[in-house]
């Protein structure tokens, strides 16, 4: 691995890059360059760069970006090297190629304290930086502030933490630090937030909701996940909002896939009949229960491609987030 | 009991979208079975929906639920357009459809449809609110209108009640005022949701964010600027087994007088002060309301009536409309039209709207041309594409899009101008799938939003316009066929535009 990396020759490669890209097109359609972001990926070394690969490609028809990946290594010696390419694609029924740079760099955890000098003149002009973090380990890591200050958003995945509870109190003192932050374990529970938000649209079913006295929540795993948090943190707050004080109970239980929510309940004291009840079925397919009617919604699990296009989507803070992290972070889970 | 729902979170969830019932008046026409239970399953599909909604169809033939809810599931895996389909989905969904058998012209249905409403009500929790759509046949409009106002189903204490019309909202001025007055027996005018398929299409939205939503190019929006603009519907299939209907509408009124009216309406209206319903609806009526309207000596100048002969079409013969089943052979039918407005304000004086629609030209588009002036002083040598106006295409569909045409040196030593295009994909910058019309439209019915609904003035102004066209064609004896099936249109249609030193796009 080279020494060191110069932001000139990267961007001079990258112009290069388009020449050829537009030699090649030529006598067709050419090609249609596209960027509304850029997109930093900080992931190790080890992580899959197959799969890291297809979810840049899937998520550039969306949200078209400059991606710069930075793979780095559990190493003490400051270590950088750089590579240029473009991710292409054809949209379905059409002529002209649409394409996308991308920046692959290596890096060592010595030269993390390097890389903002280099990212900064790397990044597109004019339009906002995100920040995806991947590793767990790199967020730890002691000059990951200073990667993260160059970014409107950072964006984890405190599901993939060795200890959620302690994950989310770590991310709580980040947004106090006052950057835009996102957390995965939040973003997979959109739909479900969604659909409990839906039956309370319904005036009679808005009545029931003072009178909610307990919210359980389960889990496919043996211990609780952050989403779990969030949900329960969400649930509570808003409860309070319109007067109503609830016991949180999670629950742990062993269906597949592993590591999902199994079920979201409203309760009130003394009722057989939940207020409001959410039970991951088989499949996708979720049995929404309120009021006596039961529904079918689907609730597939999402991958980090379909996670990341909402994040993305979404370039500012995030106060139902922050709020929840606050609640999530003074929870206790026995 | 709470004032609002304490979980929603309008920074992540999609628009906040009420409990209902969906009473179809012509549930067993094929606008029902290839739009909208297709929307609204796709609407279940994506959550969008209220659990409790429930949809209840009407129409002559004896159904029970349950065979209704069969025909209807066959239609939706049918008509489902880039969709995938769950039964799991469907069957939940399926359980809030209903049907009854009735006769829209019998007045003992309409105090049954009320008590159907009310069971449905208490078993769905639909909180009273109740969508009536209309999608028989348009004649039946009036004796519905009449039955819903004289058992009283359009009004109730508890929920809202409003009514979804499909075009066509008469067949001139004076129809579609008698249409309006019987629907304003049972529905108030704030009721009455006028729809206009063209509205729903995200490209047409986006004409407003483009427009609005953007500073450089409203200064630029005017007749200092622009030198004219083409306003295209074409389509390459016939009447397709819709002869007998066709006839009676022909493209003036089946396309001009509104679709294409609304769109024009879109491009030329003045910036609405916010985005609420009434306000948009405002701008728009006014621009409607300032089409010049035609006198008639002005008509045969400024329009173009045509109809389409029989043609041999990549190795396949193609009949004329008048070979067409179910049209008389002497048929005066338009099977295309072209018309040059004006519009009567400081922004547009002088300025042309051409606007054209025919079936059978050579494909399937629809598009917006906005023609700049060219540049005052031609300092470039060249071989006249140096000159090329700047064009701004706002393509509808297919391939819904925007592109700015404009001139750029071409590589060399030399100083040779060549027109390039640059081009914004809606479907590639956004990679997202859109929501059809209908699933846009319907949604917005049900939350109450009418922002893309058409207004009776709107309405009105707009047959203002076309009936003075209209009144002339049908006293003018046209030599048709005139054009031939896969071709632009009548010559008259060319010449119309070169009396304007103007040339039509050709897509």
């Amino acid at each position: 691995m080279a020494g060191t990396i110069a932001p000139d020759r990267i961007l001079h490669e990258m112009a290069d890059l388009w020449v050829t890209l537009g030699k090649e097109g030529e006598g067709e359609a050419g090609v249609l360059r596209a960027c509304t972001m850029t997109l930093v990926v900080a992931a190790e070394e080890s992580d899959d760069p197959q799969g890291i690969g297809e979810t840049l490609a899937a998520l550039m028809p969306v949200h078209p970006s400059r991606a710069i990946v930075i793979r780095f290594r559990a190493a003490d010696q400051r270590a950088l090297a750089a590579r240029v390419f473009a991710q292409c694609w054809m949209p379905f029924g059409q002529r002209q190629q649409i394409c996308c740079e991308q920046i692959e760099i290596t890096a060592s955890d010595a030269s993390l304290a390097d890389l903002a000098a280099v990212l900064l003149p790397l990044k597109v002009p004019d339009l906002p930086v995100f920040l995806w973090c991947r590793s767990p380990r790199v967020f730890q890591l002691q000059a990951f502030p200073q990667l993260a200050a160059m970014a409107q958003k950072v964006v984890v995945d405190s599901d993939t933490f060795p200890d959620p509870s302690a994950a989310v109190r770590q991310l709580k003192q980040l947004v106090v630090g006052g950057g835009a932050l996102a957390d995965l374990a939040w973003t997979r529970l959109t739909r479900w937030r969604e659909l409990i938000a839906q039956i309370f649209e319904n005036r009679v079913h808005l009545c029931d909701l003072p009178q909610v006295s307990d919210i359980s929540i389960s889990y496919r795993s043996p211990v609780a996940p952050a989403s779990a948090l969030y949900l329960a943190a969400w649930l509570r707050e808003g409860l309070t909002r319109i007067g109503a004080h609830a016991r949180v109970h999670f629950g742990s239980d062993s269906g597949e896939p592993a590591g999902r929510l199994s079920l979201v309940e409203l309760r009130r004291a003394g009722s057989q009949e939940p207020v409001a009840r959410i039970t991951l079925a088989e499949g996708p397919a979720a049995e929404v229960r309120s009021g006596g009617l039961t529904n079918t919604a689907l609730l597939p699990a999402l991958n980090d491609c379909a996670l990341m296009r909402e994040e993305l989507s979404i370039p500012g803070r995030d106060a139902a987030f922050e709020s929840a992290l606050a609640g999530a972070a003074g929870l206790e889970v026995s | 009991m709470p004032l609002e729902n304490p979980f929603q979170d309008p920074l992540r969830f999609q628009r906040r979208v009420p409990e209902c019932a969906l009473v179809i008046f012509g549930a067993n026409g094929d606008l029902t079975k290839r739009k909208l239970l297709p929307a609204l399953y796709r609407l279940a599909y994506e959550r969008r929906l209220h659990a409790g909604c429930a949809v209840l169809g009407i129409s002559r033939t004896p159904l029970s639920d349950d065979q209704f809810r069969d025909k209807m599931h066959s239609a939706v895996k049918q008509f489902l357009e880039d969709s995938p389909f769950d039964l799991d989905v469907w069957n939940a969904f399926a359980q809030g459809i209903f049907y009854m058998a009735g006769n829209f012209d019998d007045a003992a249905m309409y105090p049954a449809l009320d008590a159907r409403l009310k069971e449905i009500e208490a078993a769905r929790h639909t909180g009273g609110n109740v969508l009536f759509y209309l999608s028989a046949q348009p004649s039946q409009y009036i004796p519905i209108g009449q039955g819903l106002a004289a058992a009283n189903v359009g009004k109730r204490d508890n929920g809202w009640r409003r009514i979804v019309v499909e075009k066509p909202f008469g067949h001139n001025l004076e129809s579609a005022q008698e249409l309006s007055d019987e629907l304003h027996g049972a529905f108030r005018e704030s009721e009455v949701y006028r729809i206009d398929h063209y509205l729903g299409k995200e490209t047409v939205q986006n004409i407003l964010a483009f427009r609005f939503g953007n500073g450089i190019f409203e200064p630029l929006w005017n007749r200092r600027y622009v030198n004219h603009v083409q306003i295209t519907a074409a389509e390459s299939i016939g009447v397709e087994g819709r002869g007998s209907y066709y006839q009676e509408a022909g493209a003036l009124r089946d396309m001009i007088q509104n679709h294409l009216s609304q769109v024009m309406a879109t491009i030329a209206m003045e910036p609405s002060a916010t985005f609420r319903p009434n306000s948009v609806r405002d701008e728009r009526s006014k621009l409607l309301r300032s089409i010049r309207v035609m006198k008639p000596d002005e008509v045969l100048q400024n329009t173009v009536s045509g109809q389409y002969g029989p043609a041999r079409i990549g190795g396949e013969d193609v009949p004329g409309f008048r070979q067409e089943p179910g049209v008389e052979p002497g048929a005066q039918t338009d099977t295309y039209a072209a018309v040059t407005f004006f519009v009567d304000n400081w922004r547009w004086a002088g300025v042309p709207f051409y606007l054209r629609s025919g079936k059978r030209l050579p494909k399937r588009v629809t598009e917006i041309a906005i023609q700049f002036n060219a540049a005052p002083l031609a300092i470039f040598d060249g071989d006249g594409t140096a000159s090329a106006p700047n064009l701004l295409i706002l393509r509808i569909q297919p391939e819904e899009g925007i592109s700015l045409k404009f001139l750029s040196k071409r590589p060399g030593t030399g100083m040779t101008l060549r027109g390039v295009s640059m081009d914004f994909n809606y479907g590639s910058s956004f990679g997202e799938r859109s929501p059809s019309a209908y699933e846009t439209l319907l949604l917005d019915a049900i939350i109450g939003d009418a922002t893309l609904y058409t207004r009776q003035d709107m309405v009105e102004a707009s047959w203002k316009v076309v009936d003075a066209i209209q009144n002339v064609w049908q006293n003018t004896k046209f030599d048709f066929p005139n054009y031939a099936a896969g071709s632009w249109g009548p010559k008259a249609a060319d010449d119309m535009l070169a009396r304007r030193g103007h040339v039509w796009r050709q897509p």
